[in-house]
């Protein structure tokens, strides 16, 4: 791929000029500030199950109260924050992988090169979910753990991309003239080759997000996280089963909002980045 | 065998808040087993023509004008119209070899699809005429059943090619057929479009390859931002253009048997766009400007009416701008300038001097044209310097008359002499004599312009002779300019005289061996230096020397002299590749070490 | 790039990797194992079901004979249902093909179709709608489809019933029955739909446009071609590659939501099977679903390797594209 990232002058105002990237950006604001505020903005205890099960939402209980006596509101803010929380570590570890995996292999190239890439292929056709499942069902650890896991199996994607470009850059003139002044292979690539790249691990780091939130959703959905930690997905299959009842509009629905918007902000950042840096690396989506 | 023509087709692209105008009234006919060449730089509307020929312009072009195959009008053709008569009666040969092929097919597929297509032939059928095709421009059959991907470029642009002639078409586009393709490929595929047009196809052949239209085609058309501004027949293209820009452009060529150093077109590559501007910013209603690189907006606006090589014209005149010129006839060609094409700068017409009785000079022709460099070439006492002498109005010939800017140089008023000298700019044989010993460099250089131009401020005078130095890469400092010739060795000394004769910025050069006693490194400077101020310019230069060598670098025109006679003129090309006059090829041999390579064609 | 010899064996490797991994993960838990593994089960194993359980789990022939058993399909007993894990999931795969399968049809072939067309008419409003329109549905999860289907179709309009495959208990014809279980299929049919459609939309449309700037496609209609054949034969033939790529690549994941959306619909496929194991605990019967369904991706991923070079030829030379 011939792709050039060259951060262009006055990229900030042009981003700001796309609506997508707005959207993405005031969505993923707003629910950062949810999650930040949610002391002031709940006083309950989100794991308190000492109210009145089935309450509809009052002045006390903004979303009313749930089958099992905890109020909605509180729940769903904690939800948010685990499940946002999964998302950005996930994503943050897993990028890491992908950076230096992708730069290690594109510096490197020959054997280093043929040995990651496999790797990474075979990790591609492994069903990422299916080994979180075996994991969960059987020793039940915590969801940093589970977040590293995903982590280390979805790290490909990005590695691929950001190899893809780096391969271009390496041939660089003011790459060879560090090459050429005795630098090191760590710190060519800390120091030049990382940072050329930067604008593709946002794209990168945005759509692993998504992927990230959307696994813990489906994770927690399905059961197999601890019980009782909160997560809009443990949220949305708790609800599911009382959806005939009244209760599904301020018990179901916010979840699934909240989820939707979630997912939707990391979607729009990662379109409009990707429009931005090279309509043609659409790789980034294979998350 | 039909004819396929363009009358009055004219071709705008709209976008958002302009329109850019490819072809402007452009007349073409193709006929049966005729090659004809379209060039020009890109952007000059060259593909939007052949596009055109096969209906396919983008929706987004706004076609005027006719075009016609026999008696069928073509424009305004629906989509299914069209797609009967293409490839079997005009077919296509696209830029970009590489690209023209799916990469997902096979090339022999490819190749038959037309035939499955048009004429109804099974897939064996069809795939059995293929490899026949193939076969017959030289590929080996076998090539047909890899993918473009796995196949050379000359393979595939001779895939391409026999591709283009499966359906055996009437009309055959050939957009830039050769680009990309090494010599030895070039020229097979040179011969076979030639042989496919003796066999009856009609060729329109575009390309900015003007060696390739020179060597296949039957007449050339220049294409400038959409007019055709000359038209010739092929080969004299590089031998005798008659329209500046077509002088520029066969500069411009690295051909093999061209010993010129490359020239240029003076300015940019441009397109023409009409818009107009937004309320309130500047001019609303719709004007054309021109489009190039780092031209700022306001000086790129195209007079109204006028002839649109203007801007980059080196002999434009005020007319130029006001009125747009016609294609007329002009020697044989067919050109649109309103000054009849390349003006000439200088006429002598049979001047001959004696000295008592010995003819130094018999009585001569020579004319020169703006923008050219004429070489006279010749032993001492040919008579060179004093053709030269003379032209530059130094020496009154005994017979004749003289003409310089269609003025008569002779009976010249003296009042007007000013203008003869600041046009004229002389550098002679012998640069001590020719300087005086009493002024230092500064008072050489800017003698010329102090008594030219008297009322020239002291800063503006300054400016222009250390423009001058400049040029010819002399120094600048005080100390050297304080110096007096005699403290100068001859190389410095005879730059200072290029420098005096370059200082009124003349439009007309004539030097007598100017580079004479230069070191080959400054030598080489100075030459280039001159040949930029031509591109830039127009200068126009007479140059006396008797270094073949420095003639067949910078010359258009080369006239060889012998006891007062010029025995032979012509094109450089065609001078040094195949002299005709017994002396010249003596010259030639004596200049040479080994042989001259024998005829191309 | 490896050959396709090559991809086989490395696939084949990872194969046994997973199978080895389910293998060994019992003997890894912490203390006893069945005592562990049933600790806060549902289940409640009897003491004979236990002695069993503990005599087939120390009976180890080792690493080959389980896999002798697993190709004897002896893939252990469900302690909820207590029935061969086999059994289990045998009956319920034809239901997750009959899913996933009509989606991954419905979603490649329409979203191929209509990015084509999207892009051969792009500049157009309805192109630049339907773009702005995929990329908002893109950030839908299948979780909140799904539920929202579920409530406006099953429960506020009664249109579909909510749950289930089929109905059960019913003597049908055959025409009835195939509505019947069409009915059933339309909801988690429409989620899978709705959730993988705009990605193939947008990558198809994507990719065609930069298709059309190619001169491949100037010669094509030059050579005077229908331009149906023009459009599929030459262009979108070319389309087809990023999409069989972007297929292999989010496979692994759409697992995922084709899990929750059984789930959510009760359909009675493996995800749903998965989910009540998960509920229950049911380790062997989990073991089993997670095994056969990483080895029918892996399979699935093999297969592609083969079908991209069909594709487009270049892959053969290059590698596969990004």
């Amino acid at each position: 791929m011939g792709a050039r990232f060259d951060p262009a002058a006055g990229l900030g105002r042009r981003l700001l000029a796309d609506p997508w990237f707005v959207t993405g950006a005031s969505l993923s604001l707003f629910l950062v500030l949810l999650v930040v505020l949610s002391p002031w903005l709940s006083p309950h205890d989100p794991h308190d199950m000492g109210y009145a099960a089935f309450a509809p939402p009052s002045a006390d209980h903004w979303l009313g109260v749930n089958d099992g006596g905890m109020d909605i509101f509180a729940e769903l803010l904690a939800g948010l924050r685990n499940t946002l929380a999964f998302g950005l570590v996930t994503a943050s570890a897993g990028l890491a992988i992908g950076i230096l995996v992708g730069l290690a292999s594109a510096w490197f190239r020959g054997v280093v090169d043929q040995v990651l890439m496999r790797v990474a292929d075979l990790l591609l056709a492994i069903p990422a979910v299916m080994i979180l499942i075996l994991l969960a069902s059987f020793y039940r650890p915590s969801p940093w753990v589970l977040a590293l896991v995903l982590a280390s199996l979805a790290w490909p994607t990005s590695a691929r991309l950001i190899r893809s470009q780096a391969l271009g850059l390496r041939t660089r003139p003011h790459i060879a003239a560090a090459r050429q002044m005795g630098g090191s292979s760590a710190y060519i690539i800390g120091r030049h080759m990382m940072p050329e790249l930067f604008p593709l691990y946002l794209i990168a780091f945005a759509s692993k997000v998504r992927m990230a939130v959307f696994m813990e959703a489906s994770l927690s959905f399905l059961g197999l996280f601890d019980p009782t930690r909160k997560s809009l997905g443990r949220m949305i299959s708790d609800a599911l089963p009382f959806y005939y009842l009244d209760v599904w509009w301020h018990w179901l629905l916010p979840p699934i909002v909240l989820l939707t918007l979630l997912i939707m902000a990391f979607t729009f950042l990662a379109v409009s980045l990707e429009r931005f840096f090279d309509p043609r690396l659409r790789a980034a989506w294979a998350d | 065998m039909g004819r396929l023509s363009v009358q009055e087709l004219s071709v705008t692209y709209r976008a958002e808040n302009h329109r850019l105008t490819a072809l402007d009234r452009v007349d073409l006919k193709l006929a049966p087993g005729r090659i004809v060449a379209l060039v020009g730089e890109s952007g000059s509307g060259k593909t939007t023509l052949g596009r055109a020929l096969l209906g396919l312009l983008p929706a987004s072009a706004a076609v005027s004008g006719q075009i016609r195959l026999d008696d069928l009008e073509l424009s305004g053709l629906a989509e299914t119209q069209w797609n009967d008569l293409r490839w079997r009666r005009v077919a296509m040969l696209f830029q970009d070899a590489a690209g023209s092929l799916n990469p997902v097919q096979r090339v022999r597929d490819q190749v038959a699809e037309p035939l499955r297509v048009h004429r109804g032939l099974t897939l064996t059928e069809a795939r059995m005429q293929a490899d026949g095709a193939l076969a017959g421009i030289g590929l080996d059959p076998a090539l047909g059943t890899r993918f473009p991907h796995e196949v050379s470029g000359g393979e595939l642009q001779r895939a391409l090619l026999a591709m283009a002639m499966i359906l055996e078409p009437e009309f055959v586009v050939l957009d830039e057929p050769t680009a990309a393709l090494d010599s030895g490929t070039k020229g097979a595929i040179g011969r076979w479009i030639r042989q496919a047009a003796d066999a009856g196809t009609g060729m329109l052949l575009i390309s900015h390859d003007l060696e390739l239209a020179v060597a296949l085609a039957d007449e050339v058309h220049v294409l400038y931002l959409g007019q055709v501004i000359e038209s010739l027949p092929g080969p004299a293209l590089l031998n005798n253009p008659m329209h500046p820009y077509t002088l520029a452009l066969s500069r411009s060529v690295a051909g093999l048997d061209t010993h010129r150093d490359l020239g240029g077109v003076r300015g940019d590559a441009l397109y023409r766009v009409l818009h107009r501007h937004p309320a309130g910013t500047g001019e609303t209603d719709e004007h054309a400007h021109l489009v190039g690189s780092a031209v700022s907006h306001a000086e790129c606006h195209l007079p109204a009416r006028g002839c649109l090589f203007t801007p980059r014209c080196t002999q434009a005149v005020a007319e130029c701008s006001t009125r747009e010129p016609a294609l007329e006839e002009c020697n044989g060609h067919r050109i649109r300038c309103l000054r009849g094409g390349i003006v000439t700068e200088l006429r002598l017409q049979g001047v001959a001097k004696r000295y008592g009785d010995a003819h130094a000079l018999h009585p001569v022709d020579l004319e020169l044209r703006a923008g050219e460099t004429f070489c006279l070439v010749g032993e001492s006492g040919s008579g060179k310097t004093t053709l030269a002498l003379m032209a530059a109005g130094m020496l009154e010939p005994d017979l004749g008359e003289r003409v310089f800017r269609g003025r008569p140089m002779d009976s010249w008023p003296r009042q007007d002499r000013h203008f003869l000298a600041r046009h004229i700019g002389v550098i002679q044989q012998h640069p001590a004599r020719a300087v005086s010993h009493r002024l230092s460099v500064f008072d050489i250089v800017a003698e010329p312009l102090r008594i030219q131009q008297p009322r020239l401020g002291r800063d503006a005078l300054r400016e222009r002779v250390f423009a001058a130095l400049r040029d010819v890469h002399l120094a600048r400092e005080p100390e050297f300019l304080q110096r007096y010739p005699h403290e100068l060795n001859l190389g410095a000394l005879q730059r200072v005289c290029v420098a005096r004769a370059l200082v009124t910025e003349p439009s007309l050069l004539i030097a007598d061996e100017p580079t004479s006693a230069l070191d080959p490194g400054v030598q080489a400077k100075v030459l280039k230096r001159l040949l930029d101020l031509q591109i830039e310019k127009g200068l126009t230069m007479l140059l006396v020397t008797h270094d073949l060598g420095l003639a067949r670098k910078v010359a258009d025109r080369i006239g060889v002299m012998r006891a007062g006679r010029i025995v032979e003129r012509g094109p450089a090309v065609r001078l040094l590749n195949h002299p005709e006059h017994p002396y010249t090829q003596e010259l030639l041999r004596g200049s040479f070490r080994q042989p001259i390579a024998a005829p191309v064609r | 790039m490896l050959t396709w010899r090559g991809h086989l064996l490395a696939y084949l490797l990872t194969a046994l990797v997973m199978v080895y991994l389910s293998y060994r993960l019992p003997g890894w838990l912490p203390g006893d194992f069945v005592t562990a593994m049933y600790a806060d089960s549902h289940v409640v194993l009897g003491a004979e079901q236990e002695a069993a359980l503990r005599e087939r789990l120390q009976v180890d022939g080792g690493f080959g004979s389980y896999l002798l058993a697993l190709a004897r399909l002896d893939w252990g007993t469900s302690h909820a249902f207590r029935v061969p894990v086999s059994d289990l999931i045998l009956n319920a795969l034809p239901w997750t093909l009959l899913l996933m399968g009509g989606a991954h049809l419905l979603a490649t072939m329409l979203g191929f179709v209509a990015g084509v067309e999207a892009a051969w008419r792009r500049g157009g409003r309805i192109e630049r709608t339907s773009v702005g329109g995929m990329t908002v549905l893109q950030g839908v999860p299948e979780i909140g489809t799904g539920v929202l289907l579920l409530m406006v179709f099953a429960y506020h309009l009664g249109w579909l019933p909510a749950g289930g495959g089929a109905t059960l208990y019913v003597d049908h014809g055959f025409a009835e029955r195939a509505l019947d279980v069409l009915r059933h299929l339309a909801l988690p049919l429409a989620t899978l739909l709705l959730a993988w459609f705009p990605g193939n939309f947008l990558l198809a449309r994507a990719s065609m446009v930069l298709v059309l700037g190619q001169s491949f496609l100037d010669t094509a209609r030059a050579k005077g071609l229908p331009p149906i054949r023009v459009r599929y034969a030459h262009a979108a033939r070319n389309v087809l590659l990023p999409m069989a790529t972007r297929f292999g690549l989010r496979f692994a994941f759409m697992v995922t939501g084709a899990l929750v959306v059984e789930t959510i619909f009760s359909y009675p496929g493996l995800g749903t099977l998965l989910f009540n194991a998960i509920g229950a605990r049911d380790l062997p019967l989990i073991q089993g679903i997670v095994l056969f369904s990483s080895l029918a991706v892996l399979g699935i991923n093999l297969v592609l390797e083969s079908v991209y070079a069909r594709l487009d030829p270049r892959v053969r030379v290059y590698g596969r594209a990004l």
